[in-house]
């Protein structure tokens, strides 16, 4: 019995120190490392070295002529356009296809949805010229009968539609712009922004202004318009005593704009934390208190006047207070939200400057396709700062929904080429269910960096990690590995049975000779 | 007429002011973020710091929305103050900068290296609200004040747990990872506070420290009925210095670095102007402690009136060319239908081919997602060993034998 019971001990003291060093240390050090999903990291530094070169924008546009029948000027007009782009170094590829007028199917698009497609229009003049439309994407082309037996027309087509009726491709993509936007008039693109219209009023006399009647008659529309590309949730409200700080001014004279800057305090207007909207546009308008400044505000010669501020809003202040139950009607509203209208597409990008949009039309649908690629770009530089991010901190963990989001917002970009680079496709509605899904490609890739766990491991540091588990392994390794010592340096049970033997029979002998 | 006198006024600025050689800063909003990292009466001192930072930076237009306060807030309704509700930083007590609105934006236990971290990176789960998130973008300017008792390379939050140096400049590339900032300017008023902004590498950021690595940072004076001292020196000539400051002020961040003198604050205090790309004598005081917003003065209003009066006299009249926008949006009609572009015959080849194609969309590996496995093992395991435990012969434990044990082998 015994030398099977010391074998049997011995094999199970093996067993527990293989058990110790061939499962419980990769188990434990498996349990404990920081979790990091294996993000695909080459991929997306392929896509910010721009090695992928997979986006080539396709703007298909139909020529129509009612006059002559051109059977080949698409072709033609395709070399010319062409050779156009081709003059300057395309940050982004992109071009346009061009194809003949087909009636039947335009038709129905038309008639369904407005007019989907770019179309140019040739018609025959005396003269040469072209004319962008207002309220359609609609190019018009006059030409003469000379300009067709010099057959300069493809070129004059080609040269109204790059340079002018895609201009905004033209200068962003083709040109030294870069895809970052460096607007500091214009807020960051966002597909829904939060509009605060504030009435504001030095007293506190009560005051009621018929501003949900000008909204819906002069905004709404706006909206409307604007729908394909921006979501307004709009809100209007009064303040009483608040004059935005600006009667410090009256005191002062030859104010300038800068001293204006100095004295206005539109601290109580900022109030993006109350709604869920990332970002905000502001419309206040601003009356004097009448015990402040009687005779209203010196600095401002006219009823009223406009100021814009810069990726805030628009500011309108009035010279003369307000007197006791006023109203404020329609036609005193409606300047004002015209001029607003006017600023809102300074202070969404669609244009730099105070000019009036000539082709609002084809200028949003070219800001759709810009803010589209932009979407992919910010997209890319996120998910580049993310690598980059988890490449230099080694203990952050990546969690699992990191990766996924990642692998989705990856599989969004190319399902959004690919409807870029299709010819086939280019109507209104596959610009906008591209703008939609870029805006989701963004979101994606900002969830993606933003992960609210990718934070908790970054401060902690590897000896607290020790000093956690030390009292848990320390007792474990002690004993596994001192009772291991311990039987190896027993004896064998033979021996041990051989001494007790010779114990045993001298105790014997010590009995009989009792 | 004198806004019409303000454009040219606006261009002539504009094309004299590289002469006069002062660089203007490209941010549009400012943001302040207050931390007093202490807890306890004793560290009344910090709390009033930072309040009095938050006075200074509201003062000088920082809406509320856009400064976010963390300090432990349990001096002002302390059972040992003997002003309830107030918080004095200096012993004149001129100045309650409890009195006012104060909004406190982390308090208590709240005040953690974590939360902090968090609020820089802007890492939260979904139901944060916003008005606790740093949501700044590449316009901000930045200003982080912090306050505490701080070591080499540490600062103290809440005798509880530190952030170390290397924490702090990590959230800081982490911000300039993501253009969460345009320029940020650190301030710290702690014990050998220059060791916190020592290991910074991240461009655009300007910091100051107010006592060298090995020195202490001194409390400025107590005050005798409160029974503790109540303000820092370094913060205190600050203050001193910045009260002067409205928001038009010229002044610039190196007036503010020169008053600082090794006897008012008997201690070295340190700048790191190494990764800022302006010089300090460049940059307006108000570029970090106040929020100046830039008025344009608007053009074409005569034309929005006359479009307006047009709209309203003749409402019926369409004119496709007009002025305005709003022409066009009301004339036009929203039809919203489905265009099926699977029904276009096509007459050409397309040019392009598919991405998918192309890339063969193969970025993806496959990931095990089984992650219960190795919890299995290690149950099944605890398991077996408990099972071989108690199956090992008794014979195997080394007991002293009894008397009655030994007999039969006797």
């Amino acid at each position: 019995m015994y030398p099977t019971t010391f074998k049997l001990r011995k094999l199970i003291g093996v067993c527990f120190l293989a058990l110790y060093l061939l499962l419980g240390v990769p188990l434990w050090y498996k349990l404990t490392t920081t979790y990091r999903a294996p993000l695909p990291i080459e991929y997306i530094q392929a896509l910010h070295d721009d090695r992928l070169h997979d986006i080539h924008m396709v703007i298909p546009v139909y020529l129509k002529c009612d006059s002559y029948k051109f059977p080949d000027l698409h072709k033609a007009v395709q070399v010319q356009v062409n050779s156009l782009l081709d003059t300057k170094d395309q940050g982004i590829p992109w071009s346009l296809q061009l194809m003949p007028y087909d009636a039947e199917k335009l038709q129905d698009s038309n008639n369904l949805n407005g007019s989907d497609y770019h179309v140019v229009n040739l018609v025959l003049d005396e003269a040469v010229g072209f004319s962008l439309a207002y309220d359609t994407k609609e190019t018009t082309v006059f030409f003469d009968d000379p300009s067709i037996i010099t057959n300069d027309l493809p070129f004059f087509i080609a040269q109204t539609l790059v340079e002018h009726a895609f201009e905004l491709e033209w200068s962003v993509l083709s040109g030294d712009e870069r895809l970052e936007v460096t607007n500091s008039m214009a807020i960051s693109y966002r597909p829904n922004i939060h509009l605060s219209i504030s009435l504001l009023t030095g007293d506190g006399y009560p005051v009621s202004w018929e501003i949900d009647s000008t909204l819906k008659k002069y905004f709404s529309p706006l909206r409307k318009f604007l729908s394909p590309l921006v979501n307004f949730t709009v809100d209007t409200g009064i303040l009483y005593y608040n004059d935005l700080n600006l009667h410090t001014l009256n005191n002062r004279q030859n104010v300038t704009w800068k001293d204006l800057s100095h004295a206005v305090d539109l601290s109580e207007l900022l109030s993006m934390n109350y709604f869920s909207e990332a970002a905000s546009l502001n419309l206040a308008i601003v009356f004097p208190s009448e015990q402040n400044s009687k005779d209203g505000f010196n600095f401002i010669n006219d009823n009223w006047y406009s100021f814009l501020v810069p990726q805030w809003g628009m500011l309108t202040i009035n010279k003369y207070p307000l007197k006791q139950n006023s109203s404020l009607t329609e036609n005193y509203l409606t300047p004002i939200m015209y001029q607003f209208a006017t600023d809102i597409f300074q202070l969404l990008g669609l244009k730099k400057d105070s000019q009036e949009l000539t082709s609002p039309c084809i200028t949003i649908d070219s800001f759709r396709r810009i803010t589209i690629l932009q979407n992919i770009h910010k997209a890319e530089e996120t998910l580049w700062s993310l690598v980059k991010l988890t490449q230099s901190f080694q203990t952050m963990s990546i969690p699992e929904e990191v990766l996924g989001n990642v692998t989705e917002a990856l599989d969004l970009r190319l399902q959004i080429i690919d409807m870029l680079n299709d010819p086939l496709q280019g109507g209104d509605e596959s610009w906008n269910r591209a703008l939609i899904l870029s805006n989701k490609l963004v979101e994606l890739s900002e969830a993606a960096f933003f992960h609210g766990e990718m934070v908790q491991q970054n401060f902690f540091p590897q000896e607290h990690k020790l000093a956690v588990y030390l009292p848990l392994l320390g007792p474990i390794t002690v004993v596994t590995f001192f009772g291991f010592i311990r039987l190896i340096k027993e004896k064998p049970d033979g021996k041990k049975r051989h001494s007790n033997g010779s114990e045993k029979s001298s105790e014997i002998e010590g009995k009989k000779s009792n | 007429m004198m806004l019409g006198i303000w454009r040219y006024l606006l261009v002539v600025l504009l094309v004299i002011q590289p002469v006069f050689g002062l660089v203007e800063s490209k941010h549009t909003n400012n943001w302040a973020v207050l931390v007093s990292t202490s807890r306890f009466w004793f560290n009344y001192r910090h709390m009033a710091n930072v309040l009095s930072m938050y006075r200074t930076v509201k003062r000088l237009g920082i809406p509320d929305s856009q400064i976010i306060l963390m300090l432990s807030d349990d001096v002002a309704c302390n059972s040992r103050n003997l002003f309830p509700g107030s918080v004095f930083n200096n012993q004149d007590h001129a100045i309650d900068l409890y009195g006012d609105s104060v909004e406190v934006d982390y308090r208590g236990y709240e005040v953690t290296v974590e939360n902090f971290i968090r609020l820089l990176t802007d890492r939260w789960s979904e139901d944060q609200p916003k008005s606790k998130r740093l949501l700044t973008d590449e316009n901000s300017n930045i200003f982080i004040y912090m306050t505490g008792h701080g070591g080499d390379d540490f600062l103290k939050f809440q005798d509880a747990e530190e952030i170390a140096s290397e924490d702090l400049a990590d959230a800081f590339e982490q911000m300039y990872e993501k253009k969460r900032y345009n320029e940020i300017f650190f301030m710290v008023d702690t014990c050998q506070a220059n060791t916190m902004y020592s290991k910074f590498y991240s461009p655009n950021i300007l910091a100051v420290g107010s006592s060298e690595i090995d020195e202490s940072s001194y409390s400025h004076h107590s005050d005798v009925e409160i029974g503790v001292a109540v303000i820092d020196r370094f913060t205190y000539y600050s203050l001193e210095f910045l009260e002067g400051i409205e928001k038009d002020s010229n002044v610039t961040l190196q007036d503010l670095f020169d008053s600082y003198t090794f006897e008012k604050v008997h201690s070295h205090a340190g700048i790191r102007r190494d990764l800022f790309q302006r010089d300090p004598k460049d940059v307006l005081i108000t570029d970090f402690f106040a929020n100046v917003q830039n008025v344009i003065p608007d053009q074409g209003k005569e034309e929005a009136i006359a479009a307006a009066a047009s709209k309203v006299n003749d409402a019926g009249e369409n004119d496709l060319f007009g002025p305005n926008v709003l022409n066009l949006a009301l004339e036009r009609t929203t039809r919203e239908s489905k265009n099926s572009t699977d029904n276009v015959t096509s007459r050409w080849v397309p040019h392009f081919t598919k991405t998918r194609q192309l890339n063969g969309n193969d970025f993806t590996r496959v990931v095990s997602s089984d992650n219960t496995y190795p919890r299995i093992i290690a149950v099944v395991t605890i398991l077996l060993t408990s099972a071989v435990y108690c199956l090992i012969p008794r014979s195997g434990t080394p007991k002293p034998t009894t008397k009655e044990q030994r007999l039969p082998y006797m």
